[in-house]
């Protein structure tokens, strides 16, 4: 019972986040703006189109998006909400977890070199790097957790509900931040990659889809929002485990953390230079470090 | 006699090789090394289901006291990863050298395969001997060997150069070896790996550690003693780099772990730790950042080589620091996790060196930009290189993903129990940003070599290889997918050894590690569903739509042409941006400059060499120059200084002996 409210809670998360980012960018902009499904009625309307798939392709252009929406659906069954239990759960499924996104990454990279095109190659190359440079502040905040709480799978990680410390507080907020960062990263938006961007010289995400129609691109928004909502749910986990850790609790804050912050960023900000995107995933990468130093120290009860 | 049988055997082979018809002579080695490696599984499979060390041959005379061949649980794992990998090469290997009989002489054709069948059969030697004389004989046999193979092609320059390079710095390794069996002599009287036990006794003798760490480096290819790699296997026949990158490079790997099992005490180990994990950090990053700027598929296959044994070391320091903290838990696992990498890496390394000696045998080069599109011309070589390239990418639900996995585990878990955090911490970065940019390295590789449109006719003229060695290529294949679906069963070889290795330090949590292999197992099994499913769903919804098909969309420009795809160059320009520091590039010709409006023809050629490589190759040449320069100075011609020089000498030598000094 607790598994399957999980897995649904996952998904309404998924799917509540593209809308709440919309919402909140047409009010920024002071527009009336799409309306809370539009994302829904734009991907139902793919699933039921036909496709059209250029010539130069083989069969592994016809496979990534299942392999894509796939890899994104394992991963978001590791993911708990809260007090309640994910569907799969091992020791070390943290590890597992990158390596199912990073199946994902590679299937789709594959598939957008496979159309020889030369603008879905540039989207395939920069995703490559960035993909190459965001990972390792992936797993240093997932060896921050394991440090923190002592156990090396999100379920036990989260559902061990930790009595209230000054120090988990601190590291689990600079957690959150973490990872909601990342989130900006992987789902590719601003200010790394801008998804409404018209110019497919400077896209990223959206270049290496180019010659996807139909079903194949309805598949990749849905695992688009898949992936978004695991990276915003593990913010939220690590919010609620500092005060209340209740599903009831994570799962608002995890759907208004990362549509809020997405949301304001894009309507506020611009997208970097191109050039300047490895700069701001290292940064990720190195203030990942840090954040991992700092737990070291809180842990090892240094005073500074 | 011991001696002597190896020489009947040896010369047998030799005879029979030369003797046999031209097309026959792969079939009398490849019998010989099927013979060898069906005689050495058998045991390996029975000490590593429990049975005690077998003795193969014992009192076998040498200098310095008797040899020994014996079959501990460590020999056993690499007598199986030899005997598996030896019998895919041999049978891949008649596919290959079969364009070659009507170019090269028989006794060429002979030597070539009695090489390969002595490089197979003694590598098994040098893991079963004990130590001492006869390892260095093993040793040295497997050098020669591998020297001849790799100078298959000697009419070209560059495999010649490549080939003696190899040579000199194998014996370079070599010395060292030498030299810490001479330590090891010196300090306890004997030469065998068990005596190393009382060298490292008493915490001391660390130096030996060192000299045996510098030699068996030289083969495995750590940083900064792998400039040879990437020479030797573009320039070596593809089916002698599957076996020198796959298999002989972990005979290095074998030593080293062959000498921290003798170690005992904690400080030592922990030294000892440090060290190893502070090689197998910069080996990997080193290994592939270079790999992902290569533009030769067998280069780039050689650095990725280089990094997988970083990754290896890694978990090998990994597991080190956590003995020498008694960390059960974590030494299992990472130890588990080095080795059963060890054994993935034979499997998939020799797959993608497969596939490129397709590749090469159908188009004739190497080169990266020249290819694009392989796959709809080779279809079966573009499904296993890919299996392989997503193996090696550590993508669930393949092999590579689960050595992986194990290593990051026995991390997370020292740093979850806060013991050696700091080191498990920076293994974790260098693992991590190692695991993405190696996905980086191999989807480039990848997509320029069988995805998009061909660059080259030769591509558009290529057709599928042999069935022969495509079933030599299943072979590794097999393991693949099998270790990647079943981790829970492959866990069963390597755990005994782990357990040897820390001297039964790890027994009592392997029900929880196989527990946990078997959840991966499922999730494994689970995704694979997942996908099908997907991919089944899609495929019928789709039936009832229009489907057409078109070019591939040009974002408006009408007239794309496959000169404007993304080269191999091109896809890891951004990377290269950020770690020019770590090349030397050789530039020919000019690219096309942002002013040019209408460009001209341009001709560029950009290499991306090893700083290293120039570091270690010309300095000391250069010295070499400059002291021979000195030197010359001294060869005047006259006959007066000559007899002056001979004076100073005398002088000198009064002199020293004066002051007793000689």
């Amino acid at each position: 019972m607790g598994i399957a409210l999980n897995t649904l809670l996952m998904i309404v998360v998924a799917i509540a986040i593209p809308g709440v980012i919309n919402r909140t960018r047409a009010t920024l902009a002071g527009r009336k703006g799409l309306p809370f499904t539009q994302h829904l009625r734009n991907v139902g309307l793919l699933l039921r189109k036909g496709s059209v798939y250029s010539t130069t392709t083989t069969a592994l252009f016809r496979i990534a998006p299942a392999v894509y929406l796939g890899a994104a659906i394992v991963a978001m069954l590791f993911m708990p909400v809260a007090d309640l239990y994910p569907l799969i759960s091992f020791e070390g499924d943290m590890i597992c977890f990158a390596y199912t996104l990073a199946l994902a990454r590679v299937a789709i990279i594959l598939a957008a070199m496979d159309t020889g095109s030369s603008f879905e190659g540039m989207g395939a190359a920069r995703e490559a790097l960035y993909g190459a440079l965001i990972e390792p502040a992936l797993m240093i905040g997932f060896a921050t957790l394991a440090m923190f709480c002592g156990y090396t799978s999100f379920a036990d990680i989260f559902a061990h509900e930790q009595s209230f410390n000054l120090h988990l507080t601190i590291v689990m907020f600079l957690i959150a931040y973490l990872f909601i960062t990342i989130a900006f990263v992987e789902s590719g938006r601003v200010p790394v990659d801008d998804p409404r961007t018209h110019l497919e010289l400077t896209m990223i995400h959206e270049v290496m889809c180019l010659d996807y129609s139909g079903v194949d691109m309805g598949m990749i928004h849905i695992a688009g929002w898949l992936k978004t909502a695991c990276f915003s749910m593990i913010a939220a986990n690590a919010i609620a485990a500092t005060c209340c850790f209740h599903w009831w609790f994570a799962v608002p804050l995890a759907i208004l953390l990362t549509g809020l912050s997405i949301g304001i960023v894009e309507s506020t900000q611009a997208r970097n230079k191109l050039v300047r995107n490895t700069t701001f995933i290292v940064t990720i990468s190195a203030l990942a470090a840090l954040i991992f130093f700092i737990g070291f120290l809180l842990q090892a009860d240094i005073n500074i | 006699m011991f001696y002597l049988t190896l020489l009947l055997v040896l010369s047998l082979l030799v005879g029979a090789i030369f003797a046999a018809p031209l097309r026959g002579k792969v079939w009398v080695a490849f019998t010989a090394v099927a013979i060898a490696a069906i005689t050495v599984a058998v045991p390996s499979i029975g000490v590593l289901a429990g049975t005690q060390t077998i003795i193969v041959a014992h009192d076998i005379p040498s200098i310095l006291g008797a040899g020994m061949l014996s079959i501990d649980p460590l020999t056993a794992v690499f007598l199986l990863v030899i005997a598996i990998a030896g019998v895919a090469t041999m049978l891949y290997s008649r596919g290959y050298i079969a364009s070659y009989l009507n170019k090269k002489s028989p006794a060429h054709i002979s030597l070539h395969y009695t090489a390969l069948a002595t490089l197979i059969l003694s590598m098994m030697l040098v893991v079963m001997a004990d130590g001492g004389f006869l390892f260095l004989f093993a040793w040295e046999l497997m050098t020669i060997a591998s020297f001849i193979l790799i100078l298959f092609d000697a009419e070209r320059a560059e495999v010649l150069r490549a080939a003696l390079a190899y040579l000199i710095m194998m014996h370079v390794g070599f010395i060292f070896l030498v030299a810490g069996f001479v330590g090891l002599e010196s300090a306890t009287g004997l030469t065998s790996f068990a005596a190393m036990a009382d060298c490292f006794g008493n915490g001391g003798n660390f130096a030996i550690f060192i000299l045996f760490l510098l030699g068996f480096g030289m083969k495995a290819g750590l940083f900064p003693m792998h400039v040879w790699l990437p020479e030797a296997h573009p320039a070596a026949p593809s089916h002698v780099s599957a076996i020198m990158s796959g298999v002989m490079i972990k005979t290095g790997v074998y030593g080293v772990l062959r000498i921290v099992s003798q170690m005992s005490v904690p400080e030592q180990i922990h030294t000892a730790g440090v060290v190893i994990l502070a090689a197998g950090v910069v080996t990997s990053l080193w290994g592939v950042m270079l790999a992902a700027m290569q533009n030769d598929v067998k280069r780039l296959l050689a650095y990725s080589s280089i990094e997988n044994i970083g990754v290896i070391f890694i978990g090998l320091g990994i597991a080190l620091l956590a003995q020498a903290a008694g960390n059960t838990m974590v030494v299992t696992l990472s130890m588990c996790g080095a080795l059963l990498h060890t054994i993935n890496h034979s499997f998939f390394k020799s797959l993608l060196f497969f596939g490129a000696g397709n590749l090469y045998s159908q188009m004739h080069t190497t080169l990266l930009d020249r290819f694009g599109g392989a796959a709809k011309h080779m279809p079966v070589t573009a499904i296993l290189f890919l299996l392989a390239t997503m193996a090696i990418c550590a993508l669930p639900p393949l092999n590579g993903f689960v050595g992986e996995f194990l290593i990051y585990l026995g991390m997370l878990g020292s740093v979850r129990d806060g013991i050696n955090t700091l080191y498990a911490a920076g293994g974790i970065m260098a693992l991590a940003l190692t695991g993405g940019v190696v996905v980086l390295a191999f989807t480039k590789l990848y997509s320029t070599v069988f995805l998009g449109s061909p660059r080259h006719h030769h591509v558009a003229e290529s057709e599928e290889v042999d069935s022969l060695r495509i079933a030599a290529m299943a072979i590794p294949a097999l393991g693949i997918i099998a270790i990647g679906l079943f981790p829970q069963y492959a866990i069963w070889a390597v755990e005994r050894v782990a357990n040897v290795l820390t001297n039964g330090h790890s027994v009592m949590v392997n029900a929880g590690i196989v527990t946990t292999l078997s959840r991966l197992s499922l999730t494994a099994i689970l995704l694979v569903i997942v996908i099908a499913l997907l991919y089944t769903i899609k495929h019928r919804a789709q039936r009832r739509r229009t489907i057409s098909e078109g070019p591939t969309w040009g974002c408006g420009f009408t007239s794309p042409n496959i000169r404007m795809q993304y080269t191999g160059e091109s896809f890891s320009e951004g990377l290269q941006s950020i770690a020019t520091s770590l090349t030397q590039n050789t530039v020919e010709g000019r690219a096309v400059g942002k002013s040019e409006i209408f460009p001209s023809s341009h001709n560029y050629n950009v290499r991306h060499k090893d700083k290293i490589d120039r570091l270690l190759a010309e300095w000391w040449v250069e010295l070499l120059r400059i002291i021979n320069k000195r030197m010359m100075n001294l060869r005047t011609g006259r006959i007066n200084n000559y007899i002056l020089f001979a004076l100073l000498f005398l002088i000198a030598i009064v002199v020293l002996s004066l002051f007793n000094l000689i």
